[in-house]
Protein backbone atom coordinates (compact mmCIF):
# COMPACT_ATOMS: atom_id res chain seq x y z
CA UNK A 1 0.00 0.00 0.00
CA UNK A 2 1.17 3.55 -0.46
CA UNK A 3 1.15 6.38 1.92
CA UNK A 4 -2.00 7.55 0.23
CA UNK A 5 -3.65 4.78 0.66
CA UNK A 6 -3.02 4.98 4.50
CA UNK A 7 -4.84 8.59 4.71
CA UNK A 8 -7.69 7.56 2.66
CA UNK A 9 -8.06 4.70 5.26
CA UNK A 10 -8.45 7.05 8.12
CA UNK A 11 -10.36 9.56 6.07
CA UNK A 12 -12.76 7.06 5.57
CA UNK A 13 -12.89 5.96 8.69
CA UNK A 14 -13.31 9.56 10.64
CA UNK A 15 -16.51 10.00 8.30
CA UNK A 16 -14.59 12.85 6.45
CA UNK A 17 -15.03 11.70 2.88
CA UNK A 18 -17.69 13.11 0.12
CA UNK A 19 -20.50 10.63 -0.96
CA UNK A 20 -18.39 10.74 -4.65
CA UNK A 21 -15.53 9.74 -3.18
CA UNK A 22 -16.87 7.10 -0.45
CA UNK A 23 -18.77 5.18 -3.51
CA UNK A 24 -15.25 5.16 -4.95
CA UNK A 25 -13.60 3.62 -1.86
CA UNK A 26 -16.14 1.24 -1.56
CA UNK A 27 -16.24 0.30 -4.96
CA UNK A 28 -12.42 -0.36 -4.31
CA UNK A 29 -12.90 -2.46 -1.49
CA UNK A 30 -15.49 -4.52 -3.80
CA UNK A 31 -12.72 -5.19 -6.19
CA UNK A 32 -9.25 -5.28 -4.88
CA UNK A 33 -8.33 -7.79 -2.41
CA UNK A 34 -5.34 -6.37 -1.72
CA UNK A 35 -6.65 -3.23 -0.75
CA UNK A 36 -9.18 -4.97 1.41
CA UNK A 37 -7.30 -6.88 3.33
CA UNK A 38 -4.69 -3.82 4.22
CA UNK A 39 -8.00 -2.01 5.00
CA UNK A 40 -9.39 -4.61 7.56
CA UNK A 41 -6.24 -4.76 9.48
CA UNK A 42 -5.54 -1.07 9.71
CA UNK A 43 -9.45 -1.15 10.90
CA UNK A 44 -8.98 -3.57 13.54
CA UNK A 45 -5.85 -1.94 14.33
CA UNK A 46 -7.05 1.04 14.72
CA UNK A 47 -9.82 -0.62 17.24
CA UNK A 48 -7.41 -2.48 19.50
CA UNK A 49 -5.01 0.59 20.12
CA UNK A 50 -8.83 2.06 21.30
CA UNK A 51 -8.97 -0.40 23.41
CA UNK A 52 -5.82 -1.51 24.95
CA UNK A 53 -4.54 2.81 24.94
CA UNK A 54 -8.31 4.47 25.24
CA UNK A 55 -9.42 1.94 27.71
CA UNK A 56 -6.21 1.57 30.29
CA UNK A 57 -7.53 2.65 33.37
CA UNK A 58 -10.69 0.24 32.92
CA UNK A 59 -8.67 -2.48 31.85
CA UNK A 60 -6.51 -2.27 34.74
CA UNK A 61 -9.44 -2.77 36.62
CA UNK A 62 -11.37 -4.95 35.33
CA UNK A 63 -7.85 -7.40 35.94
CA UNK A 64 -7.50 -6.56 39.14
CA UNK A 65 -11.27 -7.31 39.82
CA UNK A 66 -10.53 -10.73 38.30
CA UNK A 67 -7.22 -11.42 40.22
CA UNK A 68 -9.24 -10.78 43.09
CA UNK A 69 -11.84 -13.04 42.60
CA UNK A 70 -10.06 -15.82 40.67
CA UNK A 71 -6.99 -15.42 43.69
CA UNK A 72 -10.23 -16.25 46.25
CA UNK A 73 -12.00 -18.97 44.58
CA UNK A 74 -9.03 -21.08 44.18
CA UNK A 75 -7.72 -20.48 47.74
CA UNK A 76 -10.83 -22.17 48.81
CA UNK A 77 -10.69 -24.22 46.37
CA UNK A 78 -7.04 -25.62 47.96
CA UNK A 79 -8.41 -25.49 51.71
CA UNK A 80 -11.30 -27.65 50.22
CA UNK A 81 -9.17 -30.62 49.04
CA UNK A 82 -6.08 -29.99 50.98
CA UNK A 83 -7.85 -29.50 55.03
CA UNK A 84 -4.01 -29.98 56.27
CA UNK A 85 -4.67 -27.75 59.17
CA UNK A 86 -8.35 -28.91 60.42
CA UNK A 87 -6.71 -33.13 60.29
CA UNK A 88 -3.62 -31.67 62.27
CA UNK A 89 -5.47 -30.50 65.05
CA UNK A 90 -7.92 -32.87 64.85
CA UNK A 91 -5.27 -35.56 65.77
CA UNK A 92 -3.76 -33.31 68.14
CA UNK A 93 -7.16 -33.09 69.75
CA UNK A 94 -7.91 -36.71 70.19
CA UNK A 95 -4.20 -37.73 71.70
CA UNK A 96 -4.25 -34.64 74.18
CA UNK A 97 -7.64 -34.26 75.07
CA UNK A 98 -7.13 -34.37 78.70
CA UNK A 99 -3.96 -31.97 78.53
CA UNK A 100 -6.10 -29.31 76.63
CA UNK A 101 -9.11 -29.04 78.85
CA UNK A 102 -6.46 -27.94 81.59
CA UNK A 103 -4.46 -25.54 78.66
CA UNK A 104 -8.02 -24.36 77.41
CA UNK A 105 -8.87 -23.38 81.00
CA UNK A 106 -5.82 -22.00 81.88
CA UNK A 107 -5.52 -19.57 78.97
CA UNK A 108 -9.19 -18.47 79.53
CA UNK A 109 -7.49 -17.55 83.23
CA UNK A 110 -5.21 -15.62 81.04
CA UNK A 111 -7.04 -13.85 79.17
CA UNK A 112 -9.34 -12.68 81.83
CA UNK A 113 -6.72 -10.66 83.60
CA UNK A 114 -4.38 -9.56 80.76
CA UNK A 115 -7.52 -7.66 78.75
CA UNK A 116 -7.65 -10.24 76.01
CA UNK A 117 -6.57 -9.46 72.83
CA UNK A 118 -3.28 -9.94 70.98
CA UNK A 119 -1.23 -8.74 67.80
CA UNK A 120 -0.17 -12.47 67.43
CA UNK A 121 -3.68 -14.23 67.78
CA UNK A 122 -4.34 -12.13 64.61
CA UNK A 123 -1.42 -11.97 62.48
CA UNK A 124 -2.19 -14.89 59.89
CA UNK A 125 -1.26 -12.96 56.80
CA UNK A 126 -2.84 -14.27 53.58
CA UNK A 127 -0.05 -15.93 51.76
CA UNK A 128 1.72 -14.33 48.68
CA UNK A 129 2.48 -15.20 45.13
CA UNK A 130 3.98 -13.17 42.95
CA UNK A 131 6.01 -15.36 40.79
CA UNK A 132 2.54 -16.02 38.94
CA UNK A 133 2.11 -12.68 37.30
CA UNK A 134 3.29 -11.32 33.57
CA UNK A 135 6.75 -11.96 32.72
CA UNK A 136 7.75 -8.33 33.36
CA UNK A 137 10.04 -7.59 35.37
CA UNK A 138 12.50 -9.64 37.70
CA UNK A 139 10.70 -13.32 38.23
CA UNK A 140 13.76 -14.63 40.28
CA UNK A 141 13.29 -11.54 42.77
CA UNK A 142 9.50 -11.90 42.69
CA UNK A 143 9.61 -15.74 43.81
CA UNK A 144 12.60 -15.17 46.26
CA UNK A 145 9.87 -12.04 47.79
CA UNK A 146 7.44 -14.84 47.96
CA UNK A 147 9.48 -17.67 49.60
CA UNK A 148 10.33 -15.40 52.13
CA UNK A 149 7.55 -13.44 53.14
CA UNK A 150 5.33 -17.13 53.38
CA UNK A 151 7.93 -18.45 55.33
CA UNK A 152 8.10 -15.41 58.00
CA UNK A 153 11.54 -14.17 57.20
CA UNK A 154 10.09 -10.66 57.20
CA UNK A 155 13.62 -9.14 57.21
CA UNK A 156 14.88 -10.74 53.81
CA UNK A 157 11.09 -10.00 52.72
CA UNK A 158 11.46 -6.59 53.70
CA UNK A 159 14.97 -6.00 51.29
CA UNK A 160 13.24 -7.77 48.46
CA UNK A 161 10.62 -5.88 48.66
CA UNK A 162 12.42 -2.81 48.50
CA UNK A 163 14.07 -3.73 45.68
CA UNK A 164 10.95 -4.56 44.08
CA UNK A 165 9.59 -0.84 44.68
CA UNK A 166 12.65 0.86 43.58
CA UNK A 167 11.41 -0.58 40.19
CA UNK A 168 7.84 0.00 40.43
CA UNK A 169 7.40 2.41 43.39
CA UNK A 170 3.68 2.68 43.13
CA UNK A 171 3.12 -1.01 43.15
CA UNK A 172 0.21 -1.05 45.62
CA UNK A 173 0.52 -4.86 45.88
CA UNK A 174 3.86 -4.52 46.38
CA UNK A 175 3.11 -1.20 49.07
CA UNK A 176 0.97 -3.42 51.30
CA UNK A 177 2.59 -6.38 51.83
CA UNK A 178 5.73 -3.57 52.32
CA UNK A 179 3.82 -2.62 54.88
CA UNK A 180 2.84 -5.79 56.79
CA UNK A 181 6.66 -7.09 57.05
CA UNK A 182 7.17 -3.62 58.88
CA UNK A 183 4.84 -4.27 61.41
CA UNK A 184 6.37 -7.33 61.86
CA UNK A 185 9.77 -5.71 62.40
CA UNK A 186 7.99 -3.52 64.79
CA UNK A 187 8.64 -0.15 62.19
CA UNK A 188 5.88 0.74 62.74
CA UNK A 189 5.79 4.59 61.59
CA UNK A 190 6.73 3.43 58.63
CA UNK A 191 4.01 1.01 57.94
CA UNK A 192 1.21 3.30 59.35
CA UNK A 193 2.17 5.67 56.51
CA UNK A 194 1.59 3.79 53.85
CA UNK A 195 -1.25 1.86 55.04
CA UNK A 196 -2.92 5.36 55.73
CA UNK A 197 -2.35 6.10 51.95
CA UNK A 198 -3.76 2.51 50.62
CA UNK A 199 -6.79 3.10 53.19
CA UNK A 200 -8.13 5.97 51.23
CA UNK A 201 -7.21 5.43 48.14
CA UNK A 202 -9.35 2.96 45.84
CA UNK A 203 -7.43 0.15 45.13
CA UNK A 204 -8.83 -3.12 46.04
CA UNK A 205 -6.47 -3.39 48.98
CA UNK A 206 -8.34 -0.24 51.33
CA UNK A 207 -9.84 -2.26 53.77
CA UNK A 208 -7.01 -4.84 53.99
CA UNK A 209 -4.85 -1.33 54.74
CA UNK A 210 -7.74 -0.25 57.39
CA UNK A 211 -7.09 -3.92 59.09
CA UNK A 212 -3.46 -3.89 59.52
CA UNK A 213 -3.39 -0.23 60.28
CA UNK A 214 -5.61 -1.62 63.40
CA UNK A 215 -3.49 -4.54 63.88
CA UNK A 216 -0.23 -2.47 63.82
CA UNK A 217 -1.88 -0.20 66.81
CA UNK A 218 -2.58 -3.69 68.22
CA UNK A 219 1.00 -4.62 68.48
CA UNK A 220 1.80 -1.16 69.98
CA UNK A 221 -1.02 -1.62 72.58
CA UNK A 222 -2.90 1.34 71.66
CA UNK A 223 -6.28 -0.08 72.18
CA UNK A 224 -8.21 3.00 71.83
CA UNK A 225 -6.80 3.54 68.59
CA UNK A 226 -6.92 -0.08 67.40
CA UNK A 227 -10.78 0.25 68.62
CA UNK A 228 -11.63 3.39 66.50
CA UNK A 229 -10.01 1.83 62.90
CA UNK A 230 -11.52 -1.41 63.43
CA UNK A 231 -15.00 0.51 63.19
CA UNK A 232 -14.20 1.92 60.01
CA UNK A 233 -13.82 -1.29 58.57
CA UNK A 234 -17.19 -2.08 56.18
CA UNK A 235 -18.96 -4.96 56.82
CA UNK A 236 -18.50 -6.15 53.01
CA UNK A 237 -14.78 -6.34 53.60
CA UNK A 238 -12.73 -9.86 53.28
CA UNK A 239 -11.20 -9.23 57.10
CA UNK A 240 -15.12 -7.65 58.76
CA UNK A 241 -14.92 -11.23 60.78
CA UNK A 242 -11.99 -10.87 62.34
CA UNK A 243 -12.22 -7.22 62.95
CA UNK A 244 -15.53 -8.32 64.75
CA UNK A 245 -13.88 -10.84 66.34
CA UNK A 246 -10.58 -8.47 67.75
CA UNK A 247 -13.74 -6.21 69.13
CA UNK A 248 -15.57 -7.72 70.87
CA UNK A 249 -12.05 -8.84 72.59
CA UNK A 250 -10.99 -5.91 73.32
CA UNK A 251 -14.24 -4.66 74.82
CA UNK B 1 -22.74 -20.86 6.64
CA UNK B 2 -25.08 -24.35 7.01
CA UNK B 3 -26.16 -23.25 10.49
CA UNK B 4 -27.49 -20.15 8.94
CA UNK B 5 -29.11 -21.77 6.46
CA UNK B 6 -31.01 -23.85 8.41
CA UNK B 7 -31.93 -20.98 10.77
CA UNK B 8 -33.09 -18.77 7.90
CA UNK B 9 -35.23 -21.80 6.60
CA UNK B 10 -37.05 -22.10 10.05
CA UNK B 11 -37.63 -18.60 10.90
CA UNK B 12 -37.92 -16.45 7.68
CA UNK B 13 -36.15 -14.73 5.66
CA UNK B 14 -35.12 -11.35 7.65
CA UNK B 15 -34.16 -12.82 10.98
CA UNK B 16 -30.74 -12.82 12.22
CA UNK B 17 -29.04 -15.77 14.33
CA UNK B 18 -30.43 -15.38 18.04
CA UNK B 19 -28.54 -14.11 20.62
CA UNK B 20 -28.17 -16.68 23.07
CA UNK B 21 -29.55 -15.64 26.95
CA UNK B 22 -25.65 -16.29 28.76
CA UNK B 23 -24.89 -13.22 26.52
CA UNK B 24 -25.40 -11.91 30.11
CA UNK B 25 -22.24 -13.27 30.92
CA UNK B 26 -20.22 -11.23 28.14
CA UNK B 27 -21.91 -8.21 28.87
CA UNK B 28 -21.11 -8.68 32.61
CA UNK B 29 -17.47 -8.87 32.15
CA UNK B 30 -17.26 -6.09 29.79
CA UNK B 31 -18.86 -4.13 32.75
CA UNK B 32 -17.09 -5.42 35.06
CA UNK B 33 -19.82 -6.86 37.22
CA UNK B 34 -18.22 -8.88 39.86
CA UNK B 35 -21.12 -10.67 40.90
CA UNK B 36 -21.36 -12.33 37.19
CA UNK B 37 -17.19 -13.25 37.06
CA UNK B 38 -17.80 -14.68 40.22
CA UNK B 39 -20.90 -16.33 38.51
CA UNK B 40 -18.20 -18.12 36.00
CA UNK B 41 -16.14 -19.11 38.11
CA UNK B 42 -18.73 -20.92 40.20
CA UNK B 43 -20.57 -22.43 37.37
CA UNK B 44 -18.19 -22.97 34.39
CA UNK B 45 -14.27 -23.36 36.48
CA UNK B 46 -15.16 -26.70 38.04
CA UNK B 47 -15.36 -28.65 34.25
CA UNK B 48 -12.42 -27.00 33.17
CA UNK B 49 -10.44 -27.58 36.44
CA UNK B 50 -11.51 -31.27 36.04
CA UNK B 51 -10.17 -31.56 32.33
CA UNK B 52 -6.62 -30.05 32.75
CA UNK B 53 -6.18 -31.89 36.05
CA UNK B 54 -6.48 -35.11 34.00
CA UNK B 55 -4.83 -33.76 30.88
CA UNK B 56 -1.41 -33.79 32.77
CA UNK B 57 -2.12 -30.58 34.81
CA UNK B 58 -2.74 -29.06 38.10
CA UNK B 59 -4.81 -26.19 40.24
CA UNK B 60 -2.16 -23.49 39.24
CA UNK B 61 -2.21 -23.96 35.53
CA UNK B 62 -6.37 -24.06 35.18
CA UNK B 63 -5.69 -21.04 37.24
CA UNK B 64 -4.10 -19.40 34.19
CA UNK B 65 -5.69 -20.96 31.53
CA UNK B 66 -9.17 -19.61 33.27
CA UNK B 67 -8.04 -16.07 33.82
CA UNK B 68 -6.44 -15.89 30.46
CA UNK B 69 -9.68 -16.65 28.31
CA UNK B 70 -12.07 -14.36 30.66
CA UNK B 71 -9.57 -11.77 29.41
CA UNK B 72 -8.95 -12.83 25.95
CA UNK B 73 -13.22 -12.75 25.68
CA UNK B 74 -13.67 -9.20 27.86
CA UNK B 75 -11.42 -8.48 25.39
CA UNK B 76 -13.20 -9.08 22.57
CA UNK B 77 -16.34 -8.29 24.27
CA UNK B 78 -15.62 -4.68 24.74
CA UNK B 79 -13.91 -4.27 21.24
CA UNK B 80 -16.15 -6.37 18.56
CA UNK B 81 -19.41 -6.75 20.59
CA UNK B 82 -19.01 -10.34 21.08
CA UNK B 83 -22.15 -11.98 19.99
CA UNK B 84 -22.67 -15.06 21.70
CA UNK B 85 -25.56 -17.32 20.08
CA UNK B 86 -24.64 -20.61 21.78
CA UNK B 87 -24.70 -21.44 25.56
CA UNK B 88 -21.36 -19.64 27.46
CA UNK B 89 -20.44 -23.32 29.04
CA UNK B 90 -20.08 -25.19 25.82
CA UNK B 91 -18.65 -21.66 24.14
CA UNK B 92 -15.77 -21.28 27.20
CA UNK B 93 -15.00 -24.98 27.99
CA UNK B 94 -13.56 -25.31 23.87
CA UNK B 95 -11.48 -21.86 24.62
CA UNK B 96 -9.55 -22.98 27.68
CA UNK B 97 -8.95 -26.93 26.16
CA UNK B 98 -7.56 -25.51 22.92
CA UNK B 99 -5.68 -23.26 24.91
CA UNK B 100 -4.33 -25.53 27.23
CA UNK B 101 -3.90 -28.01 24.58
CA UNK B 102 -1.93 -25.23 23.13
CA UNK B 103 -0.15 -25.10 26.37
CA UNK B 104 1.47 -28.54 26.23
CA UNK B 105 2.11 -28.66 22.47
CA UNK B 106 4.90 -25.97 23.55
CA UNK B 107 6.00 -27.76 26.79
CA UNK B 108 6.53 -30.82 26.06
CA UNK B 109 7.19 -31.19 22.49
CA UNK B 110 4.32 -33.59 22.41
CA UNK B 111 2.10 -34.51 19.43
CA UNK B 112 -1.10 -33.39 20.95
CA UNK B 113 -4.06 -34.21 18.84
CA UNK B 114 -6.65 -31.53 18.89
CA UNK B 115 -10.03 -33.64 19.26
CA UNK B 116 -13.07 -31.69 19.15
CA UNK B 117 -15.20 -34.78 19.93
CA UNK B 118 -18.97 -34.42 19.30
CA UNK B 119 -18.44 -31.27 17.81
CA UNK B 120 -19.00 -30.90 13.81
CA UNK B 121 -17.94 -27.97 11.94
CA UNK B 122 -21.13 -26.17 11.80
CA UNK B 123 -21.56 -26.18 15.46
CA UNK B 124 -22.37 -22.63 16.67
CA UNK B 125 -19.92 -22.97 20.28
CA UNK B 126 -17.21 -24.64 17.87
CA UNK B 127 -17.23 -21.94 15.80
CA UNK B 128 -17.55 -18.84 17.97
CA UNK B 129 -14.53 -20.43 20.02
CA UNK B 130 -12.34 -20.86 17.03
CA UNK B 131 -13.05 -16.97 16.06
CA UNK B 132 -12.32 -15.63 19.44
CA UNK B 133 -8.71 -17.85 19.35
CA UNK B 134 -8.06 -15.97 16.15
CA UNK B 135 -9.17 -12.89 17.94
CA UNK B 136 -6.66 -13.56 20.97
CA UNK B 137 -3.83 -14.11 17.76
CA UNK B 138 -4.19 -11.80 16.08
CA UNK B 139 -4.09 -9.06 19.28
CA UNK B 140 -0.82 -10.87 20.63
CA UNK B 141 0.38 -9.90 17.19
CA UNK B 142 -0.86 -6.49 16.96
CA UNK B 143 0.71 -5.67 20.44
CA UNK B 144 3.98 -6.97 19.94
CA UNK B 145 4.30 -5.51 16.40
CA UNK B 146 3.18 -1.86 18.36
CA UNK B 147 6.21 -2.44 20.36
CA UNK B 148 8.22 -2.43 17.29
CA UNK B 149 7.58 1.01 15.66
CA UNK B 150 9.88 4.18 16.70
CA UNK B 151 9.17 6.11 19.40
CA UNK B 152 7.78 8.69 17.34
CA UNK B 153 4.91 6.80 16.40
CA UNK B 154 4.46 5.45 20.12
CA UNK B 155 4.30 8.67 21.42
CA UNK B 156 1.97 9.78 18.94
CA UNK B 157 -0.17 6.86 18.68
CA UNK B 158 -0.31 6.74 23.14
CA UNK B 159 -1.35 10.45 22.64
CA UNK B 160 -4.15 10.34 19.63
CA UNK B 161 -5.89 7.22 21.69
CA UNK B 162 -5.73 8.45 24.87
CA UNK B 163 -6.41 11.91 24.36
CA UNK B 164 -9.04 11.11 21.67
CA UNK B 165 -9.35 14.69 19.96
CA UNK B 166 -7.10 15.32 17.14
CA UNK B 167 -6.77 19.31 17.28
CA UNK B 168 -6.10 18.03 21.44
CA UNK B 169 -3.49 15.80 20.42
CA UNK B 170 -1.86 18.27 17.86
CA UNK B 171 -1.19 20.88 20.31
CA UNK B 172 -0.15 18.39 23.24
CA UNK B 173 2.39 17.46 20.47
CA UNK B 174 3.11 21.14 19.25
CA UNK B 175 2.42 20.08 15.50
CA UNK B 176 -0.40 21.09 13.73
CA UNK B 177 -3.69 19.19 12.82
CA UNK B 178 -3.16 18.36 9.56
CA UNK B 179 0.39 16.82 10.51
CA UNK B 180 -1.05 14.95 13.31
CA UNK B 181 -3.49 13.46 11.49
CA UNK B 182 -1.61 12.15 8.85
CA UNK B 183 1.27 11.01 11.26
CA UNK B 184 -1.36 8.74 12.69
CA UNK B 185 -2.55 7.20 9.85
CA UNK B 186 1.39 6.71 8.74
CA UNK B 187 1.57 4.69 11.72
CA UNK B 188 -1.05 2.97 11.93
CA UNK B 189 0.08 2.49 8.28
CA UNK B 190 3.37 1.03 9.05
CA UNK B 191 1.71 -1.29 12.04
CA UNK B 192 -0.57 -2.84 8.92
CA UNK B 193 2.74 -3.53 7.13
CA UNK B 194 4.56 -5.13 9.79
CA UNK B 195 1.53 -7.39 10.73
CA UNK B 196 1.45 -8.30 7.13
CA UNK B 197 4.96 -9.49 7.02
CA UNK B 198 5.34 -11.25 10.01
CA UNK B 199 5.70 -14.89 9.83
CA UNK B 200 2.46 -15.65 11.86
CA UNK B 201 0.22 -13.72 9.59
CA UNK B 202 -0.88 -16.56 7.20
CA UNK B 203 -2.59 -18.20 10.61
CA UNK B 204 -4.82 -15.67 10.74
CA UNK B 205 -7.52 -15.70 8.57
CA UNK B 206 -7.38 -12.94 7.07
Amino acid sequence: MEEQDYILFENYLAGDLSADQILDFENRLKTDQNFKQAFTIYKQLSTNLEHEIGNKNKNSDFKANLDGISHKYFTKLEDQEHPIAVKKSFNFYKLAIAASIALVMGFFAYNQFSGGANYSDFNTHDTIDFSVRDAEGNIGLLIKTTKAFNNKDYKKAKAYLEELLQDDPDNVEYNFYYAITNIELDEFAKAETILDDISQGSSAYNNKAKWYLALSKLKQEKEAECKTILLTIPKDADDYNQALKLLNKLE
Amino acid sequence: MLSFFKFVGNKGFMSQKKIHEDQKYVDGLVNNNAFIIQAIYDKFAPKVINYIKQNSGDADNAQDIIQDTIITIYNQGSQKGLQLTCPFDAYFFLLCKRKWLNVLKKSNNKEVTINEETLSKDDDAYQLSFETSVFEDKQKLFNQMFQKLGDACKDLLQATFKIKSMEEVAKSLNVSYAYARKKKSLCIGQLTKLVKESPTFNQLNY
